[in-house]
Order: structure tokens, then sequence, then C-alpha cells
């Protein structure tokens, strides 16, 4: 499913999607009612969601030569080793490329500021493997 | 964190990284994604996987990565502002089977049939509390999404759904009121079980005696599917591939394990007294792990003349994560025997089991949810894991963390002297007398 599908699923408003319109409201029957049959007034039984905050996305590099590049380990099995394999592409295809590696503290659903605060300070960029 | 970042993860979970990001302001993240699965892969496989193609976009996936970091913002990357999203409208008019073919398909159901939430159904249900309809009940999420709220109303037409009777309502609040959702996002197909405890079992008719556990009940059944189209519809859980994950899926969902308690024929204190609340009151307690076993096939359940129930239900948790804890559900044949045997209190049987049930560090360190979630605290200098991690690999350490990660609960007919146990960690006790 592409993207533009998959937000419109989420019920986001076309302010967000440029015009697309959230599919949640429409009935799927595809069954026309006979005449006789009564028809019941039923309540929509979902929740509220919150709205969604947009964030803007952090200026990107005019280039990756030459500057610093964290490579964060979530912590989910086999992320740390696919992440010493891409340390290794690095090396050998963008040496002049500082290659950092870290793994977050704590299990893989806790926050880890001073690791995202020493990639601000010391890094240029960051790449997060996020398992299975 | 203000510079720019490449996620990286594996194809299985894009819907998820999509939706996920979106649902936390970046709809236009740029997600780069590997083959699944990275874990058990050797080194060398893995080279293939970084040296290859993203499988979602077909371009080199370190082609995919660099661009990531370094092709300008588009407009919509740098969009900010406050979006709504949408669930539709408040109401639907339709015939009675278009309305249940509706509900199915879009997943506000279980997949079994419902009792449509008519209006009338709706304020029958409300009649059921004395709190207000528009009053804001909670927040719910099916994982690390960000939190649904409801209303009084919104959870009286989950309620109607599952069969619930306006009688029930009050626990069927106390539940929503506690945030947990039963459906959880995590691959590890989660389980869920709640102890009803207090005069309400009674009043209610839940079934403790034979049986206790199974489809004969009319509360036991259909409060435990109210907790489930809760989750979906309150919490916005079990949607496949976005806010449920589970690999294999938990047909315990379905209704979740609903224990009233036998109080009168247990030896021991009720569950929610042990929690602080007095006898006459009426608790919903709250569990999350893995699932419930029978204790028939453990050491030690041999029909003999001497059964001992404490060594059959500590090799009952050998297979155990410690992660969660252990829930022991006895028959009151069982709980009279071990009172029998020296344990007359609760406390006496779980200071028992946390000493015997054991493990060597080697077996320990072999775990999955030690490595992914223990580990990482050993490194932080977390006890009891940062010194189990320091011993040598034959050392004995105990099974479960502390003592705390036992419960014992006693429900059932007496039929026979068979305990189950559910590798189960203990959440929350919410009172329903709130909620009436």
């Amino acid at each position: 499913m592409n993207r533009r599908k998959l937000l419109s699923l989420l019920g986001m408003s076309p302010a967000l999607l440029a015009g697309s319109r959230a599919e949640a409201q429409k009935t799927r029957t595809g069954k026309s009612a006979a005449p006789e049959e009564p028809k019941y007034q039923a309540l929509n039984p979902k929740g509220t969601p919150p709205p969604v905050k947009l964030v803007p996305m952090a200026p990107r590099l005019d280039t990756i030569h030459g500057k610093t590049v964290y490579l964060v380990d979530t912590g989910f099995m086999g992320g740390g080793t696919l992440l010493q394999q891409m340390q290794a592409w690095f090396n050998q295809n963008m040496p002049d490329v500082t290659v950092v590696f870290r793994k977050k503290a704590g299990p893989y659903m806790e926050d880890d500021p001073p690791l995202w605060k020493e990639i601000k300070e010391k890094g240029n960029a960051a790449i997060m493997a996020i398992g299975h | 964190m203000g510079i720019p970042s490449a996620p990286m993860i594996t194809k299985a979970f894009k819907d998820l990284a999509i939706l996920n990001a979106a649902k936390r302001g970046m709809p236009h993240e740029r997600i780069c994604f590997t083959p699944h699965p990275v874990w058990g892969k050797t080194p060398d496989e893995l080279r293939v996987y970084v040296d290859g193609p993203d499988p979602v976009s077909g371009k080199p996936l370190m082609k995919e990565i660099v661009d990531a970091l370094t092709v300008p913002l588009s407009d919509d990357e740098k969009k900010s502002g406050i979006v709504s999203v949408s669930v539709g409208p408040p109401t639907f008019t339709d015939t009675a089977d278009n309305l249940q073919e509706f509900y199915l398909n879009n997943g506000y159901t279980d997949f079994l049939p419902i009792i449509l939430p008519t209006q009338e159904k709706v304020d029958a249900m409300l009649k059921g509390t004395g709190h207000k309809p528009d009053e804001v009940v909670g927040k719910m999420a099916a994982g690390a999404y960000p939190a649904w709220s409801y209303t009084v109303r919104q959870v009286a037409a989950s309620a109607v759904m599952a069969g619930c009777r306006p009688e029930y309502f009050p626990i069927v609040l106390a539940i929503a009121s506690s945030g947990v959702a039963s459906l959880f996002s995590s691959t590890n197909s989660f389980a869920f079980a709640m102890i009803i405890n207090g005069p309400i079992r009674d009043k209610l008719e839940f079934n403790y005696g034979i049986g206790a556990l199974g489809p004969f009940a009319q509360p036991n059944a259909t409060i435990g599917r109210a907790w489930t189209l809760m989750s979906k519809n309150l919490g916005n859980g079990g949607i496949p591939g976005d806010t449920y994950l589970g690999s294999l899926g938990n047909n315990l969902n379905y209704n979740n394990v609903v224990i009233a308690e036998n109080e009168d024929a247990s030896p021991w204190p009720p569950f929610h007294v042990q929690r602080g609340f007095k006898k006459e009151e009426n608790v919903v307690s709250l569990f999350r792990g893995l699932g419930v076993v029978p204790g028939q096939v453990a050491r030690g359940s041999s029909a003999n003349e001497n059964v001992q129930f404490d060594y059959q239900m500590s090799d009952l948790f050998s297979t155990f994560t410690g992660f969660f804890g252990a829930l022991i559900i006895a028959d009151p044949l069982v709980a009279i025997r071990l009172k029998e045997q020296g344990y007359d209190t609760k406390e006496k049987l779980i200071a028992w089991l946390y000493k015997n049930t054991t493990q060597t560090v080697k077996d320990y360190k072999s775990r999955n949810y030690a490595y992914l979630f223990e580990y990482p605290q050993a490194l932080q200098g977390r006890e009891p894991f940062a010194t189990w991690y320091k011993l040598p690999d034959d050392a004995v350490i105990p099974h479960f963390p502390r003592p705390e990660s036992f419960n014992i609960v006693v429900t059932g007919g007496q039929t026979n002297a068979y305990p189950q146990a559910g590798n189960l960690s203990y959440g929350v006790s919410v009172s329903i007398d709130k909620w009436m």
C-alpha cells in the first residue's frame, strides 16, 4: 500500500493530504437496503484521536562527505550487526565519512536523551536501525 | 534531534513505520527499508542487505540512505501546524444487516456478530452508571502510539457491542479508566487477564465455580470481550500491520482471561485485599503477558498421595520469562492443600517459589527477553540484572527478578486439584464502585 493510501486510512485531514478524503466516513456495505427494511441509527464506536502536530524535518546536509554520521542501534535483535556492516560499507566506499556506532541505552522502548544530545553536539546526521 | 536522520526498518514493518511517523507529526519522513528479518542473520548475510536494494523503493539501500540525509526538503516536509484526524461521523444509519456488515468491514468488531450500538441500546447501557455520558473516562494506546481519549458514551457503545448488560457497565468503565488496552502492538502476541473481586461477583452472577475460565457465564464472557472491543475502538488497537504486530496472534484476545475469584472457597485473603482494598469493595485487577499453561504438564503433578503443588508450580514456571511475572490460578482444592502443607499465607508460598525457582546464568542469558529488555538495563547498572550479568555462567540465580513477580488467585469448581499458571504480570487494580 502506498503512503498516500495509508495516511488516508489513518483519517488525516485533507489539509495534510492535499485533497485526500478520509475513507473512514464512507460506508462499504455494497448492499442496497430493501425499502421495507427498518433502518437504525447506531453510534460510531471509535474513540477520539489526538490532533497531529506536524514536525518540520531538519534541514538536510549539502553533502555527507567529510561529515560525522552516528549509527544508532535501538536494541532490537540483529540491528547492531546490520549497522556494523553498514559501518564497514562506509569505510570502504566513503572513507571520508566519520562513522560512530552507538547502542542506545536501556530497552528499545526507552528514550535516551544523553545520546541525542551527544549526536546533536558531535554529529551531522544519524542513521537508526529499528528491528527486527 | 534537529539534525538529519534516516530511520531504517525492515520491510515487514513498512505500514507501521509510515503510519507511526505520521501520527507523530512526520507524514513524509524518509524511511529506508531492509529485507526482513535481520534477526538471526550472519554478518555476511546482512552485508548482502547493505549492498542490495531497498525492497520498498527498489533503489540501492545505501544510496537511499545518503539521499535521505542530503536531498533538500520538499515543502511538505517543512510543514508545521496542527492537523485533525477524522474517525467519521458520530452515527451511522442503515438496516441492521448493512450495519453489521459495515461495522465488520471497518474493523470495529472482533469479527464475531455484535449487538448493534443503537441509540436505544446505548441509552440503556448509560443507565448502568451515574456518570454523565460526555464525561471523559481516560486515554488508551495499543503500544507506543499517541493515546486516544473517550467518553462514557463511547465506552457504552463497545459495551453494547460486546453483549454486556447495563449492570455490567461499571466494570467496563473501570477497565476503560485504567487506560490499559488488551491488544498490544508487540510482535509477541500478548495475552491479557483480569481478576474480579468483591460482592459484585455474586450480584452479577459471575462464574467462579466449575469451568470458571470457560464460556459458561454472561459477565465473564461479555466483559472480557468488551475489553478487546474497547481496545480496538477506543484505543485504535488491533489493526494488523499498524497497531498490532503479533506474528501469531493470541486466541485469548477474543475475550481475555476473566477470573472471578472464588473468595469463599479460598483459604487465603482475596487478591484485592492484598492490594489494599477492603473485602466489601468491588475491584478489577489487570494483567499482561504471554499466556496461560495448565499445571497438569508439570513435574510433581502425578496423582500420588502427597502431591507437591509448590514443586509443581516451580517446575511450571521454568519455561516462563521472568520479564513477565507468574500468576498462579489455583483451584480451591490446590489452595486448601497448600495451606495444609504449611503455606498458611500467600506470602509464604511466594517466598518459597522465589527462592526455589532458579536457573543458571548461562540459561538466563540465552533467553530472548533477557537480551532484549534486561541486558540493556544491566548495562545501565539496574539491579538485579547488573549483578546477574557479572556472575559466571554456572552460577544459580532466581528465575524471576523479585518476589513481587508472583501473584496468586483462587478460582474454580473443585472437581479436581489442578492449577493453571499465567506468564502474566500484574498491572493495576481499579475500583469498580467509583463507576457505579
